[in-house]
C-alpha cells in the first residue's frame, strides 16, 4: 500500500523550497496579510502629506477627513457584499439618492416622523437591491448591465421625486441636517473604545478557550492578548486625536460600530461564510446544499440597504437632496475604495475593513491634495494611479490564488 | 455469487436512462458489497457518469430501481441519496479555493453555537472533528487554516473525499478521482481509497486508467454504449482484454469466453 509519508512533497515540500515559500507568501498576501500593502500605502500617503503640509496631521484636519470618508466607506461596505459573491452594483449612488429623497420628502414635506421616514428610505434601498438581485439570479442577466439600467431609471425617478422648479429638498434645520455636526463627548469616545476593545477581547478569548477545551492548542498571547492590545492602542490614538479637536464625530462612531457588527457577520456566522463560498465556487456551494440564489439576493439587498444609508448621510452632510446626489463620483469612489482595500473584483475575497481603509486612502489623497493646492488634474491622476495599482495587485493575487 | 452471503449494500437493477434519442444506459444491473471497490470503466460516452448520477439521485432512471441494503429507494435528489448513505465525489472536486480545509469539509453543515451565544460557528469543534477524519484516513495537511488554493491536487482530492466521509456513508461514489493527478498524488488518492475499503465502506470508482483499475478494483464493470458488456473480478482479466471489451474490439466469441470467466470468477 502506498504510504503518504513516503511522498516528500506531501509533507514539507523539501523539493523546490524557495518556490513553495514564494507561493505561501502570495497566498498569505491574498488572505491574512491582504491589508499589509494597503496600510503601507496609507502610511506613505500620510507621511508625504504631513511633510508637504503639517496641517494635514492636525487633529482638526484628521477629524474632518474622517467625516469626509464616512459616506464612501458605508457605500463601499455595501458594495463589498455584491463584490464578494462575484457580482457588481452600479446603481448604489442613484439608489442612495432616491432613498434619501424619499426619506427627506416624507420628513420635510409630509411631516412624517423622522425615524419612520428613515426606515422607509432604508426599506426602499433594500428593496431596490433585492429587486436587482432577483433579476440577476432568476433571469441570469449580467449584473453589470442590470444595475446600470437601474441606475438610469433611478436617476429619472429622483428627478420625479424632487419638487419642480427648485429641484431641491432642503434639510437645513432638520434632524437629518444635523447628523454631521454631532460629536461624542470625550468621555463617551473613551467609553466606546473600551466597549469595543472589550467585546473583541471577549470574543477572541472565547475562541481561544474553545480551542483549548478541544485540546487544539493555540497561544493566548498571539491569539487574544496581542490583537486586543493592538486594537486598544490604535483606538486610543484615534480617540486622542479626535478628543484634541471636538471629540469622536458621531458619524465616525456609527461607521465603526457598523463595521464591527458586519465584521462579526462576515467572519463568524454561517451566512458570512456562504457569501465567500458562493463568490469562489457557486457550483460547490450549491452541491453543499447552500441556496445560492438566496445568498446572492441577500448580498444585493445589503448593498441596497447600505447605499440608502450612505445616501441619507450624504444628504445630511450637504443639507439637502438634489439631482447632484446621484452623482457617479460616489459610485466610482466607493468601488475604488473597496478594491483598494482588497475586495476582489473576481469574487470570494475581501473583508469589511477594506471599506474603511480603502476610503481612507481615497479620502486622504483628496484631502491632502487640497491642502497642498494641487490641481484637480493631479488629484485625478494620483487617485487613478492608486486604483490601477490596486486592481493590478488584485488580478495578480487572484491568479495566484486560483492557480491550482 | 456464493461467496457473497450478506445482501449487497448497493444494487442497481435493470436501470435504463434515455436523453431524448440517446440511450445513455440500457438495462444495466450491478451490485456492490461492503468493503469492496468496484470500478466502472468504458470509453467516452459509455454512460459511466450517467450511472453514477443515477445512483446519487441527480438523474432519475426511466426504468429499473436502486436498492440500498436490500431496500428499494426512489431517489428524487442528492439529499435522498445522502440520507440513504450514499455520498458522491464529483470529477470537478467542488472545493472553494478561498476557504480553508475545515471550512470546506463542513460547508453546508457547519456546527453553530446557540443563538444566545451569537450563532457563531463553532470553529473549535469543527476543527477537532476535521482533524479526526483527516487522521483516520491518514490525509496529511500541514495547516488546516490555509486556503484550499495552496493545497496540492492530491490533497484537494483527499479533502473532497474526506468531505464525503463526514456524513459516514456506506457507499462512496468517485467520478475519476485520479484524473489530472501526478504519480505521487495518484498514489495518495489510491491509498485513501484502500482505507475507505478497510473501513468497510463500498466504493464505486470511475476511472480511465487501466493501471489504477488493476491495482485497486476488486471487480470491474465494463460499459459500452450504455450497456454492461462485461464484469470481471480481480486477477481474472488482462489489460488487453479489458481494453478490448471497452472499445468493442473483442468479437462475440471472445466476449463469451470473458463472460464465462466472469461466471467462474
Ligand atoms: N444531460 C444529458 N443530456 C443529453 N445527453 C446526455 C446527458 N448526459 C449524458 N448524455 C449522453 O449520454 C451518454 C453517456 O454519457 P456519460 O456522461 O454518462 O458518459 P461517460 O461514460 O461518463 O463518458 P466520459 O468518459 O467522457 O466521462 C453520452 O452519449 C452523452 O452524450
Ligand atoms: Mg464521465
Amino acid at each position: 500500500m502506498a504510504d503518504l509519508s513516503s511522498d516528500p512533497k506531501a509533507l514539507s515540500g523539501r523539493t523546490g523550497f524557495s518556490r513553495m515559500n514564494r507561493h505561501d507568501l502570495m497566498t498569505a498576501l491574498a488572505t491574512r496579510w491582504r491589508m499589509v500593502p494597503v496600510l503601507i500605502a496609507l502610511a506613505l500617503i500620510w507621511t508625504y502629506f504631513s511633510w508637504a503640509n503639517p496641517l494635514f496631521i492636525s487633529p482638526r484636519n484628521l477629524s474632518n477627513l474622517s467625516l469626509q470618508i464616512v459616506v464612501t466607506a458605508i457605500v463601499a461596505l455595501g458594495l463589498m457584499f455584491v463584490l464578494v459573491v462575484g457580482e457588481i452594483d452600479l446603481s448604489v449612488a442613484a439608489s442612495g439618492a432616491v432613498s434619501a429623497a424619499i426619506s427627506a420628502g416624507l420628513a420635510v414635506n409630509a411631516g412624517v416622523d423622522i425615524g419612520i421616514a428613515i426606515l422607509v428610505g432604508l426599506g426602499v434601498g433594500a428593496g431596490i437591491g433585492a429587486l436587482q438581485g432577483v433579476i440577476v439570479t432568476w433571469f441570469r442577466a449580467p449584473a453589470f448591465i442590470v444595475t446600470l439600467g437601474m441606475s438610469l431609471i433611478l436617476q429619472g425617478i429622483l428627478l420625479d421625486l424632487l419638487p419642480e422648479g427648485t429641484n431641491l429638498i432642503s434639510l437645513v434645520g432638520t434632524p437629518l441636517g444635523k447628523v454631521a455636526t454631532l460629536y461624542l463627548s470625550p468621555g463617551m469616545g473613551i467609553a466606546l473604545l473600551v466597549a469595543m476593545t472589550a467585546l473583541y477581547g471577549f470574543l477572541s478569548w472565547q475562541s481561544w478557550r474553545a480551542n483549548h477545551q478541544q485540546a487544539l492548542g493555540g497561544s493566548l498571547l498571539r491569539e487574544v492578548l496581542l490583537p486586543t492590545a493592538a486594537i486598544a492602542i490604535a483606538g486610543a490614538a484615534a480617540v486622542a486625536v479626535f478628543n484634541a479637536y471636538r471629540g469622536v464625530p458621531g458619524l465616525v462612531a456609527f461607521l465603526l460600530v457598523l463595521l464591527a457588527a458586519f465584521s462579526y457577520v462576515t467572519t463568524q456566522t454561517r451566512f458570512g461564510l456562504y457569501l465567500y463560498a458562493v463568490g469562489a465556487n457557486a457550483e460547490a456551494a450549491r452541491r453543499a446544499g447552500i441556496s445560492v440564489p438566496l445568498v446572492r439576493i441577500a448580498a444585493f439587498t445589503l448593498t441596497g440597504l447600505f447605499a440608502a444609508l450612505g445616501g441619507m448621510i450624504a444628504a445630511g452632510r450637504v443639507l439637502g437632496v438634489s439631482p447632484d446626489s446621484a452623482d457617479t463620483t460616489l459610485l466610482l469612489e466607493a468601488i475604488a475604495a473597496a478594491v483598494i482595500g482588497g475586495v476582489s473584483l473576481f469574487g470570494g475575497r475581501g473583508s469589511v475593513w477594506a471599506a474603511l481603509i480603502g476610503a481612507l486612502v481615497i479620502g486622504s489623497v483628496s484631502n491632502g491634495m487640497l491642502l497642498i493646492n494641487a490641481s484637480t488634474q493631479t488629484r485625478l491622476e494620483v487617485q487613478g494611479a492608486i486604483l490601477t495599482l490596486a486592481v493590478v495587485l488584485d488580478a495578480l493575487l487572484s491568479r495566484r490564488g486560483g492557480a491550482r | 455469487m456464493a461467496i457473497h452471503t450478506p445482501p449487497p449494500v448497493l444494487e442497481v437493477r435493470n436501470v435504463s436512462v434515455r436523453f431524448g434519442g440517446v440511450a445513455a444506459l440500457t438495462d444495466v444491473s450491478m451490485a456492490v458489497w461492503p468493503g469492496e471497490v468496484v470500478a466502472l470503466v468504458g470509453d467516452n460516452g459509455a454512460g459511466k457518469s450517467t450511472l453514477v448520477k443515477t445512483i446519487s439521485g441527480i438523474q432519475q432512471p426511466d426504468a429499473g430501481e436502486i436498492l440500498v441494503a436490500g431496500r428499494a429507494h426512489a431517489m428524487k435528489g442528492p439529499q435522498d441519496a445522502a440520507a440513504a448513505g450514499i455520498q458522491t465525489v464529483y470529477q470537478d472536486l467542488a472545493l472553494c479555493d478561498n476557504l480553508d480545509t475545515v471550512q470546506n469539509l463542513f460547508l453546508g453543515r457547519e456546527i453553530c453555537l446557540p443563538w444566545w451565544k451569537g450563532r457563531r460557528m463553532d470553529r473549535a469543534r469543527m476543527e477537532k472533528r476535521a482533524r479526526e477524519v483527516l487522521s483516520d484516513l491518514d490525509v496529511k495537511i500541514r495547516d488546516t487554516r490555509v486556503p484550499s488554493s495552496s493545497l496540492s491536487g492530491g490533497q484537494r482530492q483527499s479533502v473532497a473525499i474526506c468531505r464525503s466521509i463526514l456524513a459516514n456513508p456506506q457507499v462512496v461514489l468517485l467520478d475519476e478521482p485520479t484524473a489530472a493527478l501526478g504519480v505521487a498524488q495518484r498514489k495518495q488518492v489510491l491509498a485513501l481509497i484502500e482505507r475507505l475499503k478497510a473501513q468497510g465502506r463500498a466504493v464505486v470508482i470511475i476511472s480511465h486508467d487501466i493501471g489504477d483499475v488493476q491495482q485497486i478494483a476488486d471487480r470491474v464493470v465494463v460499459l459500452r454504449l450504455g450497456r454492461k458488456v462485461a464484469e470481471v473480478t480481480r486477477g481474472g482479466y488482462s489489460r488487453d482484454e479489458l481494453i478490448a471489451a471497452m472499445t468493442g474490439a473483442l468479437d462475440a466469441a471472445e466476449l463469451a469466453a470473458l463472460r464465462k470467466e466472469l461466471a467462474h470468477g
